[in-house]
């Protein structure tokens, strides 16, 4: 009753306004008892300065699918520079309630600070974590910190493994129970909710919120590696907007109303000392006509000197070609195909405390058929699938 | 050409400056939690909240050192060959994807030892000489 309530509620303020009366609620009768005096109220904020350009005037160049459009051969700032906000609440030692509110360039091609978090948390036991509310899911293994530059090493999360994935949040619910085994520990987390958001299509938007999103991931911590597998899956709500662009026929053989997407991954990080070590890999099946299997994967490597870690990477995406009904569908199919390799050099520097400083050259080779990571559809024959893109940013906490 | 590559790398890994040798930090836990020692993995499950409990199932009530401190540093660094930069971006991770924030952090030694004698699952870090009866020592950190 409660969660259909909140999944209900459409917009940020009346989120905002049931959470508050809900901590009221929980505060007055189930916890009477306050606990220490110890800090009840935080502030803390993240962003990122960055600016970015590529070598190719053929397309653009986004961070992820949920940007309308991207950089081209001018230094640019718009895909990577992000502020962030969070507010915490902590009732006692079991019970928080946080607010996070980010601004960046978005969907609608402005940068209107959205509510990206509203949740509130309650750890009843040491080993069990309950959330519920406006939540970040976890679709891949930090999928729900990519825009913290200054949690991790490169200026950007690889894009060959992210682009796909421009799902952020969901109205839901979600459970994590850890599970010590000697030294080390078992992690079960879960989620279901209904997601939220819109992504840009050409100069359409689709139509994400709604759509049911549930998802699962078991992770194992021995000493400094971690290692998570995960599965998750969106059943779309609505079709591509594209209606009016194809024929009745196609726009129906192409349809992704009530078709299930499933989201496999695989994660492995080792982190010990100077250091950082991640490889990720994904499997993306869906079930509709219109979009294409995938497989991803990245492998990053960071050793760090003094302030300074330089690091190499190296990602790839491909995407599975399948013919469609007739050439409108099979035009549409064909965007959404990708097949490329992208290697990775930079730099991040700790210049400061809470302060980092980061260079990265992408190479990114791929087939001129490859054309679902960017935007801007290339005039025929233009694209050569190969561009290099140089990035600068400046990532803080606070 | 290898073999070459592998004997450099090696060496270079070889001189790689140990940490500098100071008075010794330790681990302590309230008196009372029933915990007599423990490893160096448990206690970076702790104080990176990956577990919020002892082994004996009490819930654990870590307390850190803000920056400024020089007993944050030298902890992290001999407890997992970490700067604070990068204990610091772990924390952003956990704190801006909501899903936990750090341990409350107090200024000096002594506001250590009164957290871990005052939370019946304390833990905290202090120099070997500020351990009195009231804690006990579970784990002593060495440079590595």
């Amino acid at each position: 009753m409660l969660l259909a309530k909140m999944l209900r509620l459409t917009n940020a303020v009346r989120l905002l306004r049931f959470l508050t009366v809900s901590f009221a609620f929980v505060q007055l009768t189930i916890m009477p008892v306050l606990a220490e005096s110890e800090q009840t109220f935080s502030l803390q904020g993240f962003g990122t300065l960055g600016v970015a350009r590529t070598t190719s005037s053929d397309l653009q160049f986004v961070r992820d699918l949920s940007q309308p459009s991207g950089i081209k051969k001018d230094w640019d700032g718009r895909i990577d520079s992000v502020l962030g906000l969070q507010g915490g609440w902590h009732i006692n030692p079991q019970v928080e309630a946080v607010v996070q509110a980010t601004t960046r360039y978005r969907y609608d091609r402005t940068y209107n600070p959205e509510i990206t978090w509203a949740f509130v948390k309650y750890d009843p036991t040491p080993s069990l974590t309950l959330r519920a509310g406006r939540l970040g899911t976890e679709f891949f293994m930090m999928a729900d910190s990519r825009w913290v530059g200054y949690s991790f090493l490169t200026v950007r999360p690889p894009g060959d493994y992210f682009w796909y994935l421009p799902f952020y949040s969901i109205h839901g619910v979600d459970a994590a129970y850890t599970i010590p085994m000697g030294e080390n520990l078992l992690r079960v987390k879960a989620f279901y909710g209904n997601s939220d958001g819109k992504i840009p299509l050409a100069d359409r938007q689709w139509e994400i919120k709604g759509s049911p999103m549930v998802g699962a991931f078991l992770e194992y911590q021995i000493s400094s590696w971690l290692i998570r597998a995960s599965y998750a899956n969106i059943t779309f709500k609505n079709d591509l907007p594209i209606a009016g662009l194809v024929p009745a026929s196609s726009a129906e053989y192409l349809t992704t109303k009530d078709r299930r997407t499933d989201y496999y991954s695989l994660g492995v990080v080792y982190d010990q000392g100077p250091w950082q070590v991640q490889l990720m890999l994904n499997h993306i099946e869906q079930g509709n006509n219109a979009l294409e299997d995938s497989n991803g994967g990245y492998l990053l490597a960071g050793y760090r000197i003094g302030e300074v870690t330089p690091y190499l990477g190296y990602s790839w995406v491909r995407s599975e070609r399948h013919a469609g009904s007739d050439p409108y569908a099979s035009r549409v199919i064909a965007d959404s195909h990708s097949d490329q390799k992208t290697s990775i050099v930079g730099m991040r520097w700790d210049a400061a405390r809470n302060i980092a400083l980061k260079a990265q050259w992408d190479g990114v080779h791929g087939d001129p058929t490859s054309i679902f990571p960017y935007r801007n559809d290339p005039v025929n024959g233009r694209w050569s699938g190969k561009m290099d893109i140089y990035s600068l940013t400046l990532d803080f906490i606070f | 050409m290898r073999r070459l590559f592998l004997f450099c790398v090696i060496s270079w890994l070889l001189v790689q400056p140990t940490a500098e040798v100071r008075a010794e930090l330790v681990v302590v836990v309230n008196a009372r939690c029933g915990v007599a020692a423990m490893t160096r993995n448990e206690v970076i499950n702790l104080f990176f909240g990956r577990t919020r409990q002892f082994f004996n199932g009490i819930e654990a009530q870590p307390v850190d050192m803000p920056d400024t401190h020089p007993d944050r540093a030298r902890f992290y660094n001999a407890l997992v060959g970490k700067d604070l930069s990068e204990i610091n971006a772990y924390w952003s991770r956990q704190v801006f994807s909501g899903r936990m924030q750090p341990p409350v952090k107090v200024g000096s030694p002594d506001e250590v030892l009164k957290w871990v004698v005052a939370h019946p699952g304390g833990i905290g870090f202090v120099e070997l000489s500020k351990a009195d009866a009231r804690v006990r020592v579970v784990h002593e950190l060495t440079s590595k």
